[in-house]
């Protein structure tokens, strides 16, 4: 009882002073920063009209590759902590009960549509809101679908590998090409091109479509490797 | 292509990449690549040191083109240099170590090892490394991602309730380091380090303290500061020994440059100094008092670790030249002894499933070389001549001695006093008691005997000739302090 009393009380005095720092912060003014500039400069110098692309790939496309790599990580994290010796013969089953032929017809219609949208936001991601990281989540709940409405369905964890993989290696590559054709590490070597048009931006585009890739690949990984392992009573019923 | 910094981060994280194709063609590959790239990571250490010593610049590299602030800029200075060249070379140690470790293990599982090994690495190296707050925030998530999956590592130990209180600590840090991120960017507009330095002084002092103590918490957590550090002696127990020893000589060093790297140079305020002496001599004195009563060899070896990140943070806190250099001087020491020791340790309990001292009694005659190791590490650590570790507590007390801190130094040497009790125990154990446990021993294979060794050889070469080691600390200390020049690099970097 004492205990809880002095966790709310240390909450509230820790509440108190954030939420009165961050209603100090001034809101909808506009205020002398770097995004200012972000706004401005990116559709002139990079072309690009997502501005906010622009800052992802390219102002900070650093972080991003640290992003990527955090997911990267967070996926073998999760593989090596949910880690399980194959037993012979055994089945891998991924979802308890069969699904009803409603959800079958209707997963088999959207799985191909919500493919095509995901690929469509990354990409379009440095002309329209959306990109990488949205495009690869809508296409993995795609296979999330599939995985929950089939049971037999599989993902090919040999494919996710090869196309993680190369989709880190691409990101990757860019930033050493720009260090060798320019002088800094991903720097945008090739042509910007015409503001609003599909090929433009020089390399966010192409890194964009491989983040898409990669995050598709890892998050299809993920729930795989959840739905196979949070269920040991799986086992038993084969 | 030129050496510079940005391949510190960018070769790993391409290796790491790649590690699961290369893993499909050849099971070794997995293994190898790793120590290829620190290998490499160690030479581009000595090339860079070199170049800014000869020319007593620092190198501010740009990346994506973008100059700072609008762009994330690495700066390699002797400071940042010195500490990116020891998790370099000492991640190469550790992986020589790694090599044949448990044979046992599965391949796939091996190759996840060896990614998330590298990765925290990488992601320590990178803390130090940018110029960039929010960059350093990637990077410390980076590292914190490999941590958690690292302590869960072994399935047949507790490594998964170590791992989850790590996990809920260590969000909980890197949530509070966001918000502080956040609230500094409303007050200066930008995220560089350099920058938001030279705008601090404009800050309203309400803000700025709201977000230090934010920063200090964070941070605080990282670097195993009293009452923070719940997460570490589970952590230390449960992970992989090798594991342990990246721990000691990398993370919880990376969390402690980025508290001082705040409060040194991004805010400046001396006022926040004394606060860091009590914090660091009340985590000292706690955290020997715990080791004491341990009863498992890696959880004292964890107290120890945390006792002596108490020290660092002692010297951090007294503030001037002296005591800065001391600080260097003691987490150099300590990423080399406490390595060894955890190195050394982990093959002393090798098969043992409780890891108790029990188990170390007598096994000075069965493995003499580990035991003769793990007691060279003892009296180093504890700061006995000719070892390393002498020094850096010697020119610590020094330190405190030259601005009257009497209670500090009583409080290092009463201290010093315990921790010298429990590790001559342990001796004692190794070299004077029989051996009455059955469980088996494991010989360590010559790889690790020869990553011990190097080891050792530093500890005994720095303790002999401190001055092999001196010069660098010394233009590290002086990169730390001076606020106005680190300023005036970065943001004139790329002007014509």
């Amino acid at each position: 009882m004492i205990k809880q009393f002095f966790v709310i009380l240390i909450l509230s005095i820790v509440g108190y002073f954030l939420v009165d720092a961050f209603f100090k912060v001034p809101f909808g003014e506009k205020r002398d920063n770097v995004g200012n500039y972000y706004i401005e400069k990116s559709p002139v110098d990079l072309k690009v009209s997502n501005s906010v692309t622009a800052i992802v790939v390219n102002y900070r496309g650093f972080d991003t590759l640290g992003e990527v790599t955090v997911l990267f990580l967070a996926a073998t994290g999760l593989g090596s902590i949910m880690y399980r010796r194959k037993q012979k013969g055994e089945k891998e089953v991924r979802a308890k009960n069969p699904s009803s032929r409603i959800i079958q017809i209707g997963s088999q219609i959207l799985f191909p549509m919500i493919i095509l949208l995901g690929g469509y936001v990354f990409i379009h991601g440095h002309l329209s809101p959306g990109g990488g990281f949205q495009g690869g989540a809508i296409i993995a709940t795609a296979s999330l679908l599939m995985l929950i409405s089939y049971r037999k369905f599989k993902v090919s964890h040999n494919a996710i590998t090869w196309i993680e993989s190369i989709a880190g290696v691409v990101f990757a590559s860019l930033g050493f090409i720009g260090l060798v054709l320019g002088r800094t590490f991903l720097e945008n070597f090739l042509p910007t091109g015409e503001l609003n048009d599909l090929l433009s931006g020089g390399i966010i585009g192409i890194i964009y479509i491989a983040v898409g890739f990669k995050v598709a690949s890892e998050l299809t990984g993920v729930i795989d490797t959840v739905l196979l392992n949070n269920r040991p009573e799986a086992q038993k019923e084969n | 292509m030129v050496i510079s910094p940005v391949q510190y981060i960018a070769i790993p994280l391409m290796a790491a990449f790649l590690i699961p194709l290369f893993g499909k063609l050849n099971k070794d590959l997995a293994r190898i690549i790793p120590g290829l790239v620190l290998l490499y990571l160690s030479y581009i250490s000595v090339v860079l040191m070199n170049q800014i010593i000869s020319s007593n610049t620092i190198i501010v590299e740009i990346i994506a083109g973008w100059r700072p602030p609008w762009g994330i800029n690495l700066v390699f200075s002797p400071l940042t240099g010195f500490l990116a060249s020891m998790f370099s070379m000492l991640g190469f140690v550790i992986w020589m170590y790694t090599y044949n470790f448990k044979p046992e293990v599965d391949n796939a599982q091996k190759q996840k090892f060896y990614v998330l090994f590298m990765m925290l690495i990488t992601g320590a190296t990178g803390i130090v490394l940018t110029g960039d707050i929010f960059n350093l925030f990637v990077f410390l998530e980076i590292t914190a991602i490999s941590a958690y999956s690292l302590t869960a590592f072994y399935r047949e130990r507790d490594g998964a309730e170590a791992a989850f209180k790590y996990l809920l600590i260590g969000s909980f840090s890197s949530t509070l380091i966001l918000l502080a991120i956040l609230l500094l960017y409303t007050q200066v507009g930008t995220l560089n380090m350099a920058e938001i330095a030279l705008k601090m002084p404009g800050v309203d002092p309400f803000m700025k303290g709201v977000i230090l103590i934010l920063f200090f918490v964070g941070f605080g957590i990282e670097s195993e500061l009293f009452p923070l550090n719940g997460w570490s002696p589970d952590v230390y127990t449960q992970a992989p020994g090798p594991i342990g020893a990246i721990f000691a000589g990398m993370v919880v060093k990376a969390g402690i440059y980025g508290l001082v790297r705040v409060v040194f140079t991004l805010f400046d305020v001396k006022e926040i100094l004394p606060l860091l002496v009590i914090i660091g001599m009340i985590t000292m004195a706690v955290a020997e008092v715990i080791a004491l009563r341990q009863g498992k060899l890696k959880r004292m070896l964890a107290y120890s670790s945390i006792g002596q990140m108490g020290l660092v943070a002692v010297a951090f806190g007294i503030g001037t030249h002296d005591s800065v250099f001391a600080a260097i001087f003691l987490m150099f020491n300590h990423a080399i002894i406490k390595g060894m020791l955890f190195l050394s340790g982990t093959y002393l309990v090798y098969n043992s499933t409780e890891k108790t001292l029990d188990d170390v009694d007598g096994i000075g005659k069965h493995l003499p070389f580990t035991s003769f190791l793990f007691a060279l590490g003892a009296l180093a650590i504890v700061g006995m001549p000719p070892f390393a570790g002498f020094w850096s507590k010697l020119y610590l007390l020094m330190a405190a001695a030259d601005v009257r801190l009497m209670t500090v130094i009583a409080i290092i040497l009463v201290v010093s006093v315990i921790e010298i009790v429990y590790y001559f125990r342990v001796i004692h154990r190794i070299y004077f008691r029989e051996r009455i446990s059955t469980i088996e021993l494991k010989i360590p294979s010559f790889n690790a005997k020869l990553a011990m060794f190097i080891l050792a050889i530093i500890i005994v070469a720095v303790g002999v000739y401190p001055d092999l080691i001196s010069g660098f600390i010394e233009r590290a200390t002086t990169d730390l302090l001076d606020k106005q020049s680190y300023i005036q690099s970065v943001l004139s970097v790329g002007l014509k």
